[in-house]
């Protein structure tokens, strides 16, 4: 064992020594991590929640009503505009597609919101996925829908074959999907493009959106739709992805009061860390100051105060992730999406590993000024 | 082995300047075990961490073997205190989260002794602790803790051992034993032993008596034969 792996000993048998403070400072790291994680993961969720039905959606370009504010906002548009966009250098496929706020009575008569989402079966852009049970083509018939799985009691649905009302007409239930979770409180329900005009009640020359596939230009063919189709707005996915995204996360403030939380976790747990460090470097001055006296030099008295740093960083970070990952478990099964992908897991590490480092700096501050006539008070 | 000619160490600056030292020169030999001895605030532990390359003197001279140590850059002095020094405190300043192998390690380790638990364990067994080698200190007694302590100090094979009030909080049969083991590593090692204390006890073990008062060495001297027999 050389002198660097002598200091990690004690830095170890530093941490572990005072059990109670090692608790207090894993208890302080973890509280942060899991709320840093939580927050940050809810703030994803949000972000994919509020614009699945646009990432999942294969169109190059989606073509508006003027001035919506995001995809759940649309307004109608008639459908002839179709045949002028198809005319357009670029453009493969023009379709229909609808998304709507609609009524949803339950069996007990009662009413929930939902959003209706009208696709065009044959093109198959904007389709439902992760189905689990059921045939999208079943979506044929004139009064079918699929909705998913975690809405099944919010919309009074057991099972296929279940028949209620959507917005005053007869609607059965031809499959389920499972993970297509709402940004609102209004869940989605799957249905074919004509079958969405009859519920939305719009006339059969009318659309909320048109879906362009293009052959491969995909900034030319909306430079020259916006020349071609008047009266509408045209925009990439990624704009409308940005757009709805915007609205959602950021205008209703719920991304911003998330990231709040997250930034906040992160203060506290700065906070807290740093004064139980501080605290546990000035408990150990005197043997800091005995080491300097036998000859340590100042880089070894750095590396002990880092390391117990980074094992409490790593202690906590272990706890905290697995408390985070059961959160997150726990919400797989309701309309709450919180994502913890393994890259946002690696970033909290560094994180917290910089939490614990930055939070250990003030101490070595403490630790290199000592007087070192205090050595020798009794 | 030691020569320290005219040392002053002043604190603070203007009106709230402190003089700790006022000139003190002194002489320690090889093989002697050095009192310093006076009242608190005399300056007997600036006096030490002068001598022992701790602090840095505001003037004069001090030199070890010949090498002057006054104005060494601060990067130069943990080297000469793990080369040359031994330290043993009144309060033990042992390390409570390691064993008493551990705590002696500790120093093997800073100088590269080959073997140091192999040496840790020759130690502790030197001081009469071979048994307590797994004990963390809170399970020892005072007069334990500061064998161990001196065990740790002789880790480094150091031709100079600095003891401040090593007796101070012992009891009188810990204390012997302590100042026992200190005489025995002057006279059969020859090693310089220089001990701070306020113990009347200390001074049968020692050969000279240096009483320091205001900065000042106010008196030194050698115990005659007949005090020391």
């Amino acid at each position: 064992m050389n002198s660097v792996q002598y200091m990690t000993l004690i830095a170890w048998k530093n941490l572990f020594h005072d059990k109670v403070r090692l608790v207090v400072t894993l208890t302080g790291i973890v509280f942060a991590l899991v709320l840093i994680s939580v927050q940050f993961g809810m703030f994803l969720g949000f972000l994919d929640t509020s614009a699945n039905i646009i990432a999942h959606n294969d169109a190059d370009l989606w073509i508006t009503a003027p001035g919506i504010p995001h995809v759940n906002g649309g307004s109608p548009i008639l459908e002839k505009k179709r045949w002028q966009a198809l005319q357009v250098q670029g453009v493969e496929t023009v379709v229909g597609y609808s998304v709507f706020f609609l009524n949803w009575k339950l069996p007990n008569g009662a009413f929930e919101t939902c959003q209706i989402v009208g696709f065009d079966l044959d093109a198959g852009l904007g389709a439902p996925w992760d189905v689990v049970e059921g045939d999208v083509s079943a979506l044929r018939a004139e009064d079918t829908v699929f909705i998913d799985v975690l809405y099944k009691r919010k919309l009074g649905v057991e099972k296929i074959g279940d028949a209620l009302e959507l917005n005053g007409k007869r609607v059965r239930v031809a499959g389920f999907t499972k993970g297509i979770r709402s940004f609102t409180t209004a869940p989605y329900v799957f249905t074919s493009l004509k079958n969405s005009q009859t519920y939305i009640r719009m006339r059969p020359d009318e659309t909320i959106f048109l879906l362009v596939k293009t052959t491969g230009d995909v900034v030319s063919a909306q430079k020259a739709l916006r020349e071609v189709v008047p009266g509408v707005e045209v925009f990439t996915k990624r704009e409308m992805l940005d757009r709805t995204q915007a609205y959602w996360v950021f205008g209703t403030g719920a991304g911003t009061t998330t990231l709040m939380g997250a930034v906040l976790g992160l203060l506290v747990g700065i906070v807290v860390v740093a004064q139980t460090i501080y605290a546990a470097t000035i408990d150990h001055l005197k043997e800091f100051g005995t080491l300097k006296a036998m000859g340590a030099t100042n880089g070894m008295i750095y590396r002990v105060i880092l390391t117990q740093a980074g094992l409490a960083a790593v202690m906590g970070y272990a706890l905290g992730i697995s408390i985070a990952l059961v959160v997150v478990n726990a919400t797989a099964e309701t309309d709450l999406l919180i994502k913890l992908p393994p890259e946002i897991a690696a970033g909290v590490f560094g994180m917290t590993l910089a939490m614990c480092m930055s939070a250990s700096l003030l101490s070595i501050r403490k630790a290199t000024t000592i007087d070192p006539a205090m050595v020798f008070r009794g | 082995m030691i020569e320290a000619r005219n040392v002053m160490k002043t604190y603070g600056s203007g009106d709230n300047v402190v003089h700790a030292l006022r000139g003190v020169s002194l002489s320690i030999n090889a093989g002697e075990v050095t009192a310093l001895m006076g009242p608190s605030g005399s300056g007997k532990t600036t006096l030490i961490s002068i001598l022992g390359g701790i602090l840095s003197a505001t003037s004069g001279s001090v030199r070890i073997d010949g090498r002057e140590i006054v104005g060494l850059a601060e990067g130069e002095l943990p080297a000469l205190r793990r080369d040359l020094f031994g330290f043993i405190f009144q309060g033990f300043n042992l390390f409570p989260a390691l064993t008493a192998a551990e705590n002696v390690s500790v120093m093997c380790q800073l100088k590269h002794v080959p073997e140091p638990k192999k040496r840790a364990l020759e130690l502790l067994r030197m001081v009469g602790l071979e048994d307590k080698a797994r004990t963390h200190p809170s399970d020892l007694s005072g007069g334990q803790k500061q064998r161990v302590a001196i065990a740790r100090a002789l880790a480094g094979e150091p031709r100079i051992l600095l003891a401040d009030e090593p007796t101070a909080a012992l009891d009188s049969v810990s204390g012997r034993t302590v100042l026992e083991i200190l005489s025995g590593l002057a006279r059969e090692k020859g090693r310089a032993v220089i001990i701070v204390t306020h113990d009347p006890r200390v001074l049968e073990y020692c050969d000279r008596i240096v009483h320091i008062a205001d900065g000042r060495v106010e008196s030194d001297s050698y115990r005659t034969v007949e005090e020391v027999a």
